[in-house]
């Protein structure tokens, strides 16, 4: 599915600074994140089903009682849905066969095992009156959920077509909420990302949440969802310089001792890499030849069917009916699209190899 | 729709109701018959009929005087939602949506007659519309309740729950209203759940049936997914609504369902009265790039090949066109309609053959097309003068990734959209070669399709004109610069002897006329 809107319930909540809430996120986030519930308060379902029926062995946290009852937070990981649902309804070893937990009790107990500790280690209603950390942080993620979820993942960290938050480089460098809140505010519109007039107390639960989400995803070296730059190099230096030199085609515009030198020290990963098979936002240049005869030239500064736009030297703009004036756009990068045809994985695996040695 | 029953009628009298006007006789309300053949003064429907092809036989704006289209009126619907919905059109009112909102607007003025708003928990990606029973309105809300308003002022008739918003589904879509039955569908991939569609009682809001896409949550070696938050379309004759089915769960990793993974990815056939499948086609077999088939099931009668059928067509997120037998459910045609390269071809069901290694894999893989696919929810149409079935079309490349770190739950992996354009393409059902493009911008984008008998199509580009094309041959005819992308599908209807282009971008809903002292072609253009 694709594409959102924007209406958001006003929610007022308190004010924490980052640190704070770094704090707090720490405390009570699991080192495993995974796919969060919607609304943990709403997990009665499945949380019912685990206290009725699994509680007594596994803990009421999930904790387990080793050496004979398994913890159950981060069972997921290593258990599909199918087999922990086989394992419940069959039992195993002396566990228990329930095959009574079944329809909306079974579905709800599964997505329990999936949220995370901090749903399963709830503070009771009193504890968290008391806490505006948790009030903010809760606020934050209500508001995320129904705005931001369906493109950057109920945790954040990326779903669909939106990217994984946590490892943005407008959060990370993010303090306070400002960076955060000007981007929702204003949208980017160049990646299709619209904007959210959301209130101030608002945008400051987003940001919290949005940090605790990263706080959480650095806590789980190693078992980190996302792609990481260990999962790209996969790839053969030399074979990558073999297709950069030949078949590629690359070296009719790029040279690695000229633009790109010392490209993989400015980027890393899989900014890298999209940076590599397509440089968004590259700039196009047009000449235009008006009725008259006379050429300006620039850079494309907006082209429908309908007009053309440039900047000129000077940085000033002028645009022209199409219909009135000739006009001839190059787009050095229209190349990278006419590779995308060509290429095997293994090519782009290559070349990435190779671009990683341009330091 | 246009005339009450006729005890009433005679009842009351001719004169009476000479003087009221017969579709001022019984104001906003619709038989479910009048579904059957829409009037012209009337879009009762999400696709304007029951066959889905967004065609109308309206013809006074044509392709000599399209040139001279104006405002006739703009609606603001003052919300930070962009319109994505389909509006209906019932006795001179309008009414649509986007998330937790209904509007009724007057259609000759564009003035607000009510406006119904609900806040709502769940996920608030889009709202697609309304449907229409007698004089009631039937709404989808974000947390999956199904509000029967009525028509007249906004005042809630009755509020059910049809799905559990707690277990991760949402809806958004326009129900269909078939006989005595209020069909509706979910959303719902971020979480392991079927899909499922479910009739409504339109009087009284019980549930007569549900379907699911999937077998249950849990079950080995089996898929979740298949959601179905399209409206779907309906042959009287066959008796059979046609719905689409979105992408299996987990989303990018196929590991934990082996197979086809039926019924997600699917076109899938089912009796209205009894909600039993009567066929189902996996139109993306073990799918792995989030690539719903929910794109809208036109129905077309004609000959296919010198023979004639009844068929249905689809143009999928994942870069096939289909051309099934609707009866049977059996493939006539598969067909690119732009870069693939996820298939290794066609099995001989005429299904796509998916690429293992074109799953998504921890280093990456390039696909084509990007996960919004090569075309999205946005309706097609299907000129029967032309034979053209006509797309917004998105040729696109992206990263695909997921490892086991990403678990099994969900989205379960990554991906990155490279690059992709708009280009909207006139493809010839009988061969599914393309006659012709008109590229609409870098990007994409987000417009639906219209065609009117007068040999017109109406669509969007990339940055936000609305445009007229010519049918034959793709060539722009009219534009207008509306500031905001256009996101939903264009209709038209005809009142007073004027017909109205209506297309909605960002908040704003726009109605084309033209000029009304000039609706006839100007004498020196006439042959």
């Amino acid at each position: 599915m694709l594409r959102f809107s924007a209406v958001g319930a006003v929610i007022c909540c308190l004010v924490l600074s980052r640190s704070q809430l770094a704090i707090h996120a720490a405390a009570t986030l699991s080192p495993r994140p995974l796919a969060l519930a919607a609304n943990p308060a709403e997990e009665s379902d499945g949380a019912k089903a685990y206290a009725a029926n699994c509680a007594i062995c596994h803990g009421d946290h999930r904790e387990g009682n080793l050496p004979a009852f398994p913890p159950l937070l981060g069972v997921v990981h290593h258990l599909s849905d199918p087999q922990i649902t086989e394992l419940v309804h069959k039992g195993q070893g002396r566990m228990p066969g329930i095959p009574d937990i079944q329809g909306a009790d079974l579905v709800g107990l599964l997505h329990f095992l999936h949220t995370e500790e901090e749903t399963a280690i709830k503070p009771s209603g009193a504890e968290t009156a008391g806490q505006p950390a948790s009030a903010h942080a809760e606020a934050g993620r209500d508001l995320f959920q129904q705005n931001c979820a369906f493109c950057h993942g109920r945790d954040a960290m990326g779903g669909e077509t939106g990217p994984d938050l946590t490892r943005s480089k407008t959060v990370l460098a993010d303090r306070d909420g400002d960076a955060i809140s000007q981007v929702v505010r204003e949208g980017r519109p160049e990646k299709k990302m619209p904007a959210f007039n959301f209130s101030a107390p608002e945008l400051e639960g987003l940001a919290a949440f949005i940090h605790g989400q990263v706080t959480a995803a650095e806590e789980n070296k190693g078992g980190r969802r996302g792609v990481d730059v260990a999962d790209l190099q996969t790839g053969n230096r030399d074979a990558g310089k073999r297709y950069f030199d030949g078949p590629g085609g690359c070296t009719k515009c790029h040279s690695s001792s000229g633009d790109l030198a010392g490209v993989a020290t400015r980027l890393q990963g899989l900014a890298l890499e999209e940076r590599m098979l397509y440089p968004r936002g590259a700039k196009s240049s047009v000449a235009v030849t008006l009725p008259s005869g006379q050429t300006v030239a620039g850079t494309l500064a907006y082209l429908d069917e309908f007009t053309v736009a440039l900047r000129d030297s000077t940085g000033s703009y002028h645009s022209w009916q199409t219909a009135k004036v000739k006009y001839k756009v190059d787009s050095p990068a229209e190349a990278h699209v006419d590779l995308f045809g060509k290429y095997t994985d293994a090519d782009i695996h290559n070349l990435m190899a190779y671009m990683q040695t341009l330091r | 729709m246009r005339f009450c029953n006729d005890a009433w009628l005679v009842a009351l009298g001719g004169a009476l109701l000479l003087a009221a006007g017969p579709s001022r006789a019984c104001a906003q309300s619709l038989a479910p018959s009048d579904l059957l053949k829409p009037p012209a003064d009337s879009w009762p429907l999400y696709h304007g009929d029951y066959s889905g092809r967004r065609h109308s036989p309206l013809k006074q704006i044509n392709t000599r005087n399209v040139g001279g289209l104006s405002l006739a009126w703009a609606f603001q619907s003052n919300q930070g939602a962009q319109i994505k919905s389909s509006p209906l059109l019932v006795d001179g009112v309008l009414f649509f949506t986007v998330p937790d909102n209904v509007w009724a607007v007057d259609a000759r003025s564009g003035h607000m007659i009510w406006h119904y708003h609900r806040p709502s928990k769940g996920e608030h990606i889009g709202h697609r519309g309304v449907a229409m029973y007698k004089g009631w309105v039937y709404f989808t809300t974000p947390d999956c309740h199904l509000i029967s308003l009525n028509a007249k002022d906004g005042t809630v008739h009755w509020d059910k729950v049809f799905a559990d918003t707690k277990q991760g589904y949402w809806s958004t879509m326009a129900p269909l209203v078939v006989g005595n039955h209020v069909v509706v569908g979910v959303g719902g991939d971020l979480d392991n759940l079927p899909g499922l569609l479910a009739s409504l009682d339109p009087e009284t809001g019980e549930i007569q049936w549900k379907w699911e896409s999937t077998p249950p949550t849990g079950t080995l070696n089996a898929t979740t997914g298949g959601t179905t938050w399209i409206t779907g379309t309906y042959d009287p004759e066959l008796n059979l609504i046609y719905w689409g089915t979105g992408n299996p769960t987990p989303v990018l990793n196929g590991n934990t369902r082996p197979g086809d993974d039926a019924y997600t990815c699917s076109i899938v056939a089912i009796n209205p009265d009894t909600g039993k499948l009567a066929w189902g086609f996996v139109v993306s077999p073990h799918d792995t790039h989030d690539w719903d088939a929910v794109e809208i099931p036109v129905l077309v009668d004609a000959n296919f090949h010198g023979q004639p059928r009844k068929m249905l067509m689809q143009a999928a997120r994942n870069g096939y066109f289909f051309v099934l037998d609707r009866a049977t459910g059996k493939s006539l045609l598969t067909v690119p309609y732009g870069p693939v390269n996820w298939a290794l071809g066609l099995d001989k069901l005429g299904r796509p053959i998916p690429n293992p290694d074109k799953e998504p894999l921890p280093d990456g893989r390039l696909i084509a097309p990007d996960e919004g696919g090569m075309t999205n929810f946005r309706s097609p149409s299907f000129d029967p003068r032309t034979g053209l079935f006509i797309v917004d079309a998105h040729p696109s490349y992206s990263l695909y990734f997921s490892k086991p770190a990403d678990g099994t739950y969900g989205w379960a992996g990554a991906d990155y959209g490279l690059w992709g354009k708009g280009v909207i393409e006139a493809i010839d059902y009988q061969t599914g070669k393309v006659r012709w493009t008109h590229e609409v911008g870098p990007g994409g984008s987000g417009a639906g399709v219209l065609t009117t008998d007068s040999g017109l199509t109406f669509t969007g580009d990339a940055v936000g004109n609305v445009l007229a094309l010519d049918t034959s041959n793709g060539k722009t005819l009219w534009h207008a610069g509306l500031g905001d992308a256009m996101e939903s599908s264009p209709i038209t209807y005809e009142l007073d002897g004027r017909q109205y282009l209506l297309t909605a971008s960002g908040g704003v809903l726009f109605a084309w006329a033209l000029p009304q002292n000039s609706s006839a072609p100007h004498p020196a253009l006439q042959h």
